[in-house]
């Protein structure tokens, strides 16, 4: 009898300790991503995969939008408390969002998670006020895509790092003939070029300076590219610059380009030429090679934030960061996989190695206002006025710094 | 409202039956109504209240929102440096683009029912555009306007002199007209085209025995008789038009510059670009009181020259 009581005592035990194992288990998380084609979504779902894999408990849904799409989404999405339960963020927009998100640096010290295998800068990035609100996949600086055997017809030596701005010019110059533009810039290239050029936009209170003689004179020189010397396309206003330049490098109709590492997913495929990689032009002084990153932060709201940050740790695992360098989408916020994507991803790209550890070597925060949402835009309206030749870059320059003001 | 006074009159003698019957009815309309009512209410009736309580606050989203008085509409109006434009563009368009539609729909309707066949293949032919939708419409026609694109193209082998539509302040307006016009003249032809064929034949066939010309037909007889078709369109085309949006998103973004930065688009820009819902919606309420007030305008108008022929 006692032993039947015993057997039935434990036998209850079990099943619930099963139950109870099984109904804490299946946790769903909705994983709110940026994903601008469906190589970068099948990458990224790839990921989701691997949370599951590592624990089976955990199921992850993606729920994307393109890139332009998903800054207007996200806000709504938190003002409407449907966020989800891991959020993708980026380094320059951290600033502006770091309030929806959860604080790690507690979870990091309770697990003596080692975040010292992360790129230093980029951890940076992910943090507001000494706080950490992210763990970053990625790091990298705007570079220039070039296009190889554009360079082999036209008998043009590649650009190298320590090239000038001059040399860009006189670069994209040699190369504009025969319908092929030699240089392909975006309005939006214009933070990029002028902290490479060493000047500045942003003053030392943060406030935005378009107007100071070096701001002005670094969009002077964008704007002579495309109309005195007509070596870069015109981009009108419209819904994304960057798709129709970058659709135009592809298509190898334009010889150099600017854009980062994770844009070699897809790329060597869909190219039939060769490319090769360069810093960004430099000016007189050094070369400051604006760096960006993303992570994954988890939602303040979140109900399940053990799950979303044992979830985070796996997206941003050696292994994940591996996979993701491998197919190009990203070069590792940690040091140690870095390797990956210059021998993997960017194998047959001549120069990825010295143009990324030339950048990183000479990198620089990228300096945002508040309202970057709006100067962006504005660049994109008033840069193909300049671009026409119906206004001069003072003028263009004058009616983005009165205009953002106000926003 | 003659009907109605003389269901009156007729209703007073049994007035106890009448009301029963029409309270029944009420209920079974009321019910009918329900799907749409709601959805009235969820989509329209609730945010409209909604942005009037927002116009006076100050929320990006991410926190809650501040009351915060008249200081968005103070800021639209004294302040803003954009505003004015965007006023100016808003306007421009919609009077250009009314009177074009009207125009061309007009003419191509009074074609059309001149045609001795294939009138049904052209009404079709011209109907198209306006179920396509305007997003795909305006992508295709960014290729065709786009720097380098088809129009460049053609302007250079007729060795035309004409600026790129997209890249020029004063030309883009007309880029964005021109793919309006091209996507929806069709419906109001096709308004029109209804009415001209309700026109009875027996009034202009003793108009031509008196010796009207075909000039006066129109004129005298086919355009009075249709212009509560027209006056319709003519309303409906104008409160569409002030709130043009899909076009210019997909074909400018507003620019270059701010040419073409209308009500509609403004609203979304400060709204879910720069994340300022409460100053997006004062926007709208000053379109509103826009539409509003050219709508009564135009019904006012219609005294001087609608005929209701009853």
């Amino acid at each position: 009898m006692k032993t039947l009581k015993h057997l039935a005592a434990i036998a209850l035990m079990s099943t619930s300790l099963v139950a109870s194992a099984f109904a804490q288990d299946q946790v769903n998380l909705t994983w709110q991503m940026w994903g601008s084609n469906e190589n970068d979504i099948a990458a990224w779902q790839h990921l989701a995969d691997m949370v599951t894999e590592v624990h089976p408990e955990i199921k992850v849904t993606m729920q994307t939008a393109a890139w332009n799409d998903y800054w207007t989404k996200l806000p709504v999405l938190a003002a409407s408390g449907q966020l989800g339960d891991i959020v993708a963020m980026q380094s320059l927009r951290m600033p502006n969002f770091y309030s929806i998100l959860e604080p790690l640096n507690a979870r990091i010290a309770a697990d003596s998670f080692d975040i010292g295998a992360f790129d230093s800068s980029i951890i940076g990035g992910m943090s507001a006020n000494d706080e950490v609100y992210g763990l970053p996949y990625d790091v990298g600086p705007w570079m220039m895509f070039y296009n190889k055997d554009m360079f082999d017809a036209a008998g043009v030596e590649y650009p190298k790092p320590g090239w000038t701005f001059d040399d860009y010019v006189t670069t994209a110059k040699a190369l504009t003939k025969d319908g092929n533009y030699g240089a392909g810039i975006t309005p939006q290239n214009y933070s990029l070029f002028t902290a490479a050029l060493g000047a500045s936009y942003i003053n030392a209170d943060g406030q935005l300076d378009l107007t100071n003689a070096d701001a002005v004179a670094a969009a002077a020189k964008m704007i002579d590219l495309v109309v005195t010397d007509k070596a870069a396309p015109v981009v009108a206003s419209g819904a994304d610059p960057g798709a129709f330049i970058s659709g135009r490098f592809d298509a190898g109709n334009i010889g150099m380009y600017v854009d980062g590492p994770w844009a070699m997913i897809g790329k060597i495929d869909t190219v039939k030429f060769k490319i090769g990689l360069a810093p960004l032009p430099r000016g007189t002084g050094d070369l400051a090679a604006v760096t960006a990153g993303s992570g994954f932060g988890i939602s303040a709201s979140s109900q399940n934030k053990e799950a979303a940050w044992k979830a985070i740790q796996v997206l941003t695992s050696p292994e994940a960061l591996t996979y993701l360098a491998s197919q190009g989408r990203a070069l590792p916020a940690r040091t140690a996989q870095q390797g990956t994507w210059y021998d993997v991803a960017a194998a047959d790209v001549s120069g990825a190695r010295e143009a990324l550890e030339y950048s990183l070597a000479h990198s620089a925060t990228y300096k945002i206002t508040s309202n970057w949402n709006a100067v962006e835009n504005l660049f994109n309206q008033y840069f193909p006025l300049a671009f026409a030749g119906s206004a001069t870059a003072e003028q263009t320059m004058q009616s983005i710094q009165s205009l953002a003001a106000s926003q | 409202m003659a009907d109605i006074v003389s269901t009156q009159a007729k209703a007073t003698p049994r007035p106890r039956r009448r009301s029963k019957i029409s309270a029944y009815e009420t209920r079974t309309a009321f019910l009918f109504l329900l799907p749409s009512l709601l959805g009235f209410l969820a989509f329209m009736l609730i945010p409209i209240i909604a942005s009037f309580g927002l116009s006076f606050t100050n929320w990006q989203l991410l926190a809650p929102p501040q009351f915060v008085g008249f200081s968005n509409y103070i800021r639209l109006l004294t302040t803003d440096p954009a505003f004015f434009t965007v006023l100016g563009n808003t306007l421009f368009f919609t009077v250009e683009y009314l009177v074009l539609n009207i125009v061309i729909s007009l003419t191509l309707a009074v074609w059309i029912s001149s045609l001795k066949r294939g009138q049904r293949w052209f009404r079709v032919i011209f109907f198209i555009p306006t179920f396509t939708p305007t997003i795909a419409v305006s992508i295709v026609w960014l290729l065709i306007f786009t720097p380098g694109g088809v129009m460049d193209y053609v302007f250079q082998t007729l060795a035309l002199h004409i600026p790129n539509l997209l890249l020029d302040g004063k030309l883009a307006m007309q880029a964005v007209i021109i793919v309006t016009l091209w996507a929806s003249v069709g419906y109001n032809m096709v308004l029109f085209n209804a009415a001209l064929d309700l026109v009875p034949q027996s009034y202009l066939e003793a108009a031509k025995i008196d010796g009207a010309s075909a000039w006066d037909r129109f004129w005298k007889i086919r355009l009075p008789l249709i212009s509560p078709t027209v006056f319709f369109g003519t309303v409906m085309t104008a409160i569409t038009s002030l709130q043009v949006f899909d076009q210019i998103y997909v074909i400018t973004r507003g620019g270059p510059g701010s040419s073409t930065a209308t009500l509609g688009f403004a609203i979304y820009t400060n709204g879910f670009q720069n994340y300022q819902m409460g100053f997006a919606s004062s926007l709208a309420w000053v379109m509103f009181v826009m539409i509003m007030a050219l709508t009564g305008f135009q019904f006012w108008l219609q005294r001087k020259w609608v005929h209701y022929d009853s």
